[in-house]
């Protein structure tokens, strides 16, 4: 899924790398990939298939077409509120998971196989649950997302320093203070690189969902234009899915740093 | 002045009557095992309801671990502690640990970290506005309410930890080398400042420390901890007169008392090196 490539290998480092040497082969390259693949459709393939100059022509007239937003609208909604219900599923499996033997002993190896399946795999199973609706890509969406942020949040549940435990307990906090005021917290980080990871997942999920069951979305949208031979309006979409991938990408990082103050700063040297 | 295990041999004595007159924490019989190995045995020591007890011994001998049991941290092989008559099982109210490695949640502001203890307490609102700043600035951490303990250095820590201690006004405080960080100045200005809250406040304390300096400038008596495993060695009762200030460090007894302590330090010292040298 392109959309996936661009969340894991966005251009990060800002405009400064832009202006580097090593930034100018890097656009030479793109420039090179898009003019090898406008060559290469206009040498072999049939003229329905995209290619760079098609794209342009048609993009004033895909990005005002009110049916593509809708369709950005109808996915990126789902995607939010699938993370956002992942994030409080996942954040209380995997707390108990981390925190408590028995759960963990009951849950882990369910967790791990779920994390591994392909979610495509279980997609039909959900569609008899849910139907061909928005409720199918909700549950994939969180389908794909709970497991990544389970795993992270146990591993960082387990990893609370016992020191910080001991604190709490000789200040005689309760079971809940140290739950939501040391164990939480200290999770927190690895919450966050779960949601990275959660986040392009459950993208690729709501595409899915919406490739499989046919409910309106991006992804349908896409599926949609290919069959009808818009290669070239699919493709705008396509570029959308990626670029919605790489906004997250930037919003979790912004997010970080706003959620995390305290964390790792010994690096900031300006 | 050389009593060893003086209260061991009061332990004899079927009274129930404490040892000392007052004593507000009694640690009798007490022993730590962790697997293997015996980190301490049969540790007697009271500390009085206005005493300043010095605890110091070779790194590794126990001393985090036996401040640990006493808090009600961890659970003693055998022996028991008792805190105002009560048995130790856990933590109580009205004591408070300042840990050797400061235990700040990296998370919290210097402002919250103090206010941690008063707000597991139950203190109001306007209670902790009123307390933490005043404890923050007693440390000399004025102006830094709001950095995060990554942003301070290791005095500034644990003077931070330090303060969240003193914060709900312990009558019992256990302190694990809480001026092992911070350099000469500031452990000297703490170091009295200690001593003058000692003299406001009645609070029995424990202070682990490795400076022998400090042990007889801050203790009413001082344990020494020393064997494998060890074992309170010797007790020395520091004759000094109160106020401790900074005349104390100049009076003739104090400079025999630290040479007394350091001797028997040194001892173990001495030994090990010779046995690294074989
Ligand atoms: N949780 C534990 N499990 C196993 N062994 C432990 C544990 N805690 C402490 N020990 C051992 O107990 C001994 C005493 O440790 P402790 O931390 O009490 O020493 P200390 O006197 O405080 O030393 P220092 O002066 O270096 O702080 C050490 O040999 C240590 O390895
Ligand atoms: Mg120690």
């Amino acid at each position: 899924m392109s959309a996936q490539d661009a969340s894991l290998s966005p251009p990060r480092s800002g405009l400064r790398a832009w202006l580097s040497p090593e930034a100018t082969a890097r656009i030479a390259a793109g420039i090179a990939i898009v003019a090898i693949w406008e060559l290469a459709v206009r040498l072999w393939a049939p003229a329905f298939v995209a290619r760079p100059s098609r794209i342009v022509a048609v993009f004033p007239a895909v990005v005002t077409d009110p049916g593509l937003w809708l369709a950005a609208g109808q996915t990126l909604g789902a995607v939010v509120q699938g993370l956002a219900f992942a994030v409080v599923l996942g954040t209380t499996i995997g707390l108990a998971i981390g925190r408590v033997p028995a759960v963990e002993r009951f849950l882990q190896l369910y967790v791990s196989g779920l994390f591994a399946m392909p979610m495509v795999a279980i997609l039909p199973l959900l569609t008899l649950f849910f139907g061909y609706t928005g409720d199918a890509r909700l549950a994939t969406v969180v389908f794909a997302a709970v497991f990544a942020i389970i795993i992270n949040v146990s591993d960082g549940a387990r990893a609370v320093p016992p020191e910080y435990i001991e604190v709490s307990r000789s200040f005689r906090g309760s079971g809940w203070s140290r739950l939501f005021d040391v164990v939480l917290p200290s999770s927190v980080p690895y919450l966050i690189a779960g949601l990275k990871l959660a986040a392009g997942r459950a993208l690729i999920g709501a595409v899915v969902a919406e490739f499989y069951a046919a409910i309106p979305g991006l992804g349908y949208y896409i599926l949609y234009n290919t069959r009808t031979f818009k290669h070239s309006e699919a493709f705008v979409a396509v570029a959308m899915l990626a670029i919605v991938g790489v906004l997250f990408e930037l919003l979790l990082s912004r997010g970080t740093r706003w959620l995390l103050p305290w964390y790792r700063r010994d690096e900031a040297r300006d | 002045m050389n009593i060893p295990h003086p209260i061991a041999a009061e332990r004899k004595e079927p009274s129930a009557s404490p040892a000392r007159a007052n004593a507000r924490i009694r640690v009798q019989g007490l022993a730590k095992r962790y697997g293997a190995l015996e980190v301490f045995r049969n540790v007697n020591v009271d500390v009085g309801d206005r005493e300043i007890v010095a605890i110091v011994g070779p790194s590794g001998c126990g001393k985090t671990t036996l401040l640990r049991c006493i808090d009600g941290l961890i659970a003693p092989s055998s022996g028991k502690v008792e805190i105002s008559g009560v048995e130790v099982t856990a933590p109580l109210p009205g004591v408070a640990m300042v840990f050797q490695q400061f235990g700040l949640f990296p998370w919290k502001t210097v402002f919250n970290n103090v206010a941690y203890g008063l707000r597991l307490a139950g203190a109001s609102k306007a209670e902790i506005r009123e307390r933490v700043p005043r404890f923050i600035k007693l440390v000399g951490l004025a102006g830094f309410e709001d950095a995060y303990p990554y942003q301070l250095s290791g005095g500034m820590q644990q003077r931070c930890g330090l303060a969240r201690a003193l914060a709900i006004e312990p009558s019992v405080l256990l302190m694990d080398e809480p001026f092992a960080a911070v350099d000469a100045q500031t452990r000297e200005i703490l170091q009295f400042e200690l001593l003058r809250i000692w003299e406001v406040r009645p609070t029995s304390m424990v202070f682990v420390t490795h400076s022998i300096e400090e042990a007889v400038l801050m203790g009413h008596r001082v344990v020494v901890l020393k064997g494998r495993p060890a074992g309170v060695f010797e007790i020395i009762e520091v004759d000094l007169p109160h106020p401790r200030t900074r005349e104390t460090l100049m009076h003739p007894h104090f400079a025999q008392l630290r040479e007394h302590v350091w001797t028997t330090l040194m001892d173990e010292a001495r030994a090990a090196e010779l046995q690294l040298q074989r």
